[in-house]
């Protein structure tokens, strides 16, 4: 028998309230959270600590493997030196200098770099390991 | 924008296991998917709801494969329709006993006999016609959506609704609706 318009009125109006419908959680959402596996979270925190170590145990490895105590120690070194030459043309220039410096913007300016930042880096290195 | 909300959500879970952000998923879901597997199984409460987690903790499980290349509700349907298929294929001997037993038990009950009314006309139908006027009809999607949701090409999913409605209108035709 073929369709007509009116069929499809009378089908849609039957299926009004349904469409309707809303149904309420009634606790659903806590059962189906109760019953969530907690396997896959565990193998994937797991497994990211694995990598983690093992690129840690290898870059140690290459690191004394190819001598980088030694390249520590000229960088080092040759840091020091800068920051050292750089702190006497200061001194020696500071004098003569009309850029005015503010003693406070230096001091903030050094407890972010020398407080902040590794306090900052040691944070997220414990939330990563 | 809800979309942008849902990918946001599916994101934390994904990426950081946060089950705070599935359980707005599964609250804001709960109800259209529900109410899909009452409709396919002709209002058993027990077994819509059962199925129903089924479907959360499989998306839960393989929320990963979401890609986002559909609305998050689209891939849901989807899972759902698939948890309802795979549930009718493992009992499918027993499946008109339990239709029956199912629509029975709600008449027993004495709930809204427009309801009743609705499960009774859905049980002539067959599960893929039941399962694409439902959606159509109830849920509101438009073809193409069921078409993505349960796998079907499009001009199938059109002749399972043709007949469908054939069938309901002669149902309802039958039952004095029509007056």
């Amino acid at each position: 028998m073929a369709m007509t318009d009116k069929d499809d009125i009378l089908i849609a109006d039957f299926f009004k309230q349904a469409a309707q419908q809303q149904i309420e959680d009634n606790g659903f959402t806590e059962r189906v959270m109760q019953n969530l596996p907690e396997m896959k979270t565990n193998k994937v925190r797991c497994l990211s600590r694995l990598w983690t170590f093992f690129c840690v145990i290898v870059g140690l490895g290459l690191f004394f493997t190819f001598g980088g105590m030694q390249l520590m120690r000229v960088a080092m070194t040759g840091l020091l030196q800068m920051v050292l030459t750089a702190l006497e043309v200061f001194v020696v220039t500071t004098p003569t200098t009309e850029i005015p410096v503010n003693p406070w913007l230096v001091l903030v300016v050094l407890a972010f770099v020398v407080i902040y930042l590794p306090y900052r880096t040691g944070r997220k290195l414990s939330s990563v390991l | 924008m809800a979309d942008l909300n849902d990918i946001s959500l599916v994101t934390q879970v994904a990426v950081f296991h946060n089950k705070r952000a599935f359980d707005q998923l599964v609250r804001k879901y709960q109800s259209p998917v529900r109410r899909f597997f009452l409709n396919q199984t002709l209002g058993d409460e027990m077994l819509s709801d059962d199925l129903a987690q089924d479907t959360f903790i499989k998306a839960y499980v393989n929320i990963t494969k979401f890609k986002g290349m559909s609305s998050f509700s689209t891939w849901l349907m989807r899972i759902a329709y698939n948890v309802f298929y795979d549930h009718v294929r493992a009992s499918r001997p027993t499946e008109d006993i339990d239709t029956s037993k199912a629509v029975a038990s709600k008449t027993a009950s004495g709930s809204d006999s427009l309801k009743m009314d609705i499960y009774a006309a859905l049980a002539l139908l067959k599960p893929d016609e039941r399962s694409c006027i439902t959606m159509q009809l109830i849920d509101g999607y438009p073809i193409d959506q069921i078409s993505k949701i349960t796998g079907i090409p499009e001009n199938t999913v059109k002749s399972h609704l043709k007949r469908g409605k054939e069938k309901m209108a002669n149902y309802l035709k039958e039952n004095g609706y029509d007056r």
